[in-house]
């Protein structure tokens, strides 16, 4: 076992951030940690880093006792940070040349590692340049790049790819994918269900500081295997509708986003007419029963729709 | 580090600017004042001329504005969302504040030599027995980058910090008789030459220029003695801050 929490509390005041939050990652793993805003995913991370004191449980990693102090840890240990963390004023290789350093490389070490890393995250051609002339994605590949230089044993990424176009994204993710290819143990969080989705082996479901739900994909969607996701379009959506939907006797959740509502009700139950009747008025124009996904789990688990809380 | 801490500082040409080009200009005005209108500096200049006193006094007060550089620099690291990739490393914290101290007192300490320089070449000053003089002036650097480093963790913001320094460099040049002559009286007398740190740097400049060897001891055990303080109060400082 690379990584062991267990039953993690966490406070800051009155606040309780980590509730009995526990977590397990085998070598090799990428685990999705997947959760709204303050459902305690950087709070878990900084705690697995030793960044912040726990109040109860423990934390093992790399097989010792994670206690803040531990610099053994840290040395294997890749943190890319929610916020770009580069100094802009200097080169991209400086910026890679220092973050190295940091961890104890010797200078040969860190020339070579700088051409290899810089393959990885694609900025080859732009290392002499200040980042302060990069794009967004390009900083946010630097950022990841500062972390991958001591080619730590365990990569934690605290939402990659927050701010970045689509095809910086897609990008970033597949060298993340590669990086997994290549036996690194990784844990990716992110609000996009479609990034987890798509890098990660296991998934952990965080919400309100406790871990509600963990697996591979197929175990998660095998959760809610049992109920019927149905996507009703409209021309005029409200949040009216939204509250008469949620009242019917037969609906588990509903989420609405823009002009879609996004309804779980439990497999074999005749729900589809009373769905209609309401929403007859709005001018339906779409209706659609489709397989279950991360993001309907999401949805079952928390009642909550991920991508409203990214919004907001 | 010390070499990627120091590309940094360079990188900073406004503040590079400012700081040498705003106190020769200042130089140059009230060396101006002092040739034209028949006003006297406020300075004890001894038997120095008095632009020579004048460039001792401006390179010691913006090495105050210059204890920035440190404490910016560390402020950048060590509170602000950089503190989570650094701290996140196997790095003692105190290799991280000693490299960025190391190499602003350098930058620092650059600043004033060139400001002696262009002075020497362009108004003729001239500094007897230079090699002391730069150590006080050296010394006087580290004492301000400390100060404000010490401040900066004191008080974990660098508004204050740099509200302070601001402060503390308006006035106390004052009281060294760097902008006007202050009253007479020993009262005056005692402020201007032992007054604050920088009455001491300045005192032991002007002495050793003039060959008063123990006034100039003096000065500098105390400038040595206040810095050792300083390094006392930074350790349980830096301490606090680390994991």
């Amino acid at each position: 076992m690379l990584l062991q929490v267990d039953e993690v509390i966490k406070r800051f005041g009155s606040t309780l951030a980590l509730d009995c939050c526990s977590m397990q990652v085998e070598e090799g793993e990428v685990i999705g940690l997947l959760g709204p805003n303050g459902a305690g995913k950087t709070t878990c991370i900084r705690s697995i880093i030793g960044l912040i004191p726990i109040d109860e449980g423990s934390i093992t990693v790399f097989s010792q006792k994670q206690d803040g102090k531990n610099r053994e840890i840290r040395r294997n240990i890749g943190y890319v940070t929610q916020e770009i963390t580069i100094y802009e004023q200097m080169s991209g290789r400086d910026n890679l040349a220092f973050f190295a350093s940091l961890y104890g490389m010797d200078k040969l070490s860190i020339a070579n590692r700088i051409e290899e890393v810089a393959q990885i995250i694609g900025l080859e051609g732009r290392l002499d340049d200040k980042p302060k002339h990069y794009s967004g994605g390009m900083k946010r590949r630097l950022n990841i790049g500062c972390a991958l230089m001591h080619s730590p044993r365990l990569i934690i990424m605290d939402e990659p790819t927050v701010g970045i176009d689509p095809q910086s994204r897609s990008f970033i993710l597949r060298f993340v994918k590669q990086l997994a290819r290549d036996g690194s143990t990784i844990i990716y969080t992110s609000h996009y269900i479609e990034e987890v989705e798509a890098v990660a082996s296991r998934i952990y479901i965080m919400d309100n500081g406790h871990m509600i739900a963990q697996g591979t994909l197929p175990e998660l969607i095998a959760r809610i295997q049992g109920d019927h996701f149905i996507e009703v379009e409209v021309r005029i959506a409200s949040e009216e509708k939204k509250l008469q939907l949620q009242q019917l006797p037969d609906v588990k959740e509903v989420a609405l986003e823009g002009n879609r509502y996004r309804i779980v009700v439990p497999g074999g139950i005749p729900v589809l007419d009373k769905i209609v009747l309401i929403l007859s008025e709005q001018g339906l124009v779409t209706i659609n029963t489709k397989q279950p996904n991360l993001e309907d789990v999401f949805l079952t688990l928390t009642g909550k729709q991920l991508r409203d809380e990214v919004q907001s | 580090m010390i070499a990627f801490q120091l590309k940094r500082s360079s990188r900073d040409l406004v503040g590079h600017t400012v700081l040498i080009l705003f106190p020769l200009a200042l130089i140059f005005f009230f060396d101006y004042l002092y040739k034209n209108i028949n006003i006297e500096t406020g300075m004890g200049t001894g038997g120095q001329s008095p632009i020579t006193a004048l460039v001792i006094g401006f390179a010691l007060t913006f090495q105050i504005y210059g204890s920035a550089l440190s404490f910016e620099t560390l402020a950048e690291d060590l509170f602000s969302p950089m503190q989570d990739r650094i701290f996140s490393s196997p790095v003692e914290i105190r290799f991280i504040v000693l490299s960025i101290l190391t190499s602003s007192t350098l930058v620092s300490f650059l600043q004033t030599a060139i400001l002696l320089v262009f002075s020497s070449i362009i108004l003729g000053a001239s500094f007897p027995s230079l090699p002391f003089v730069l150590l006080v002036l050296l010394v006087s650097v580290v004492f301000n980058q400390l100060f404000g480093t010490v401040l900066l963790l004191l008080t974990g913001g660098v508004k204050t910090a740099n509200m302070v320094t601001t402060i503390y460099g308006s006035i106390v040049p004052m009281t060294v008789g760097l902008y006007f002559p202050l009253p007479k009286g020993e009262f005056f007398r005692l402020l201007r030459m032992y007054g604050s740190p920088m009455s001491l740097a300045n005192t032991a400049s002007l002495a050793v220029m003039e060959g008063q060897i123990r006034l100039f001891i003096i000065c500098l055990a105390v400038l040595l003695l206040l810095i050792a303080v300083l390094f006392f109060c930074l350790q349980p400082l830096v301490r606090r801050i680390s994991i």
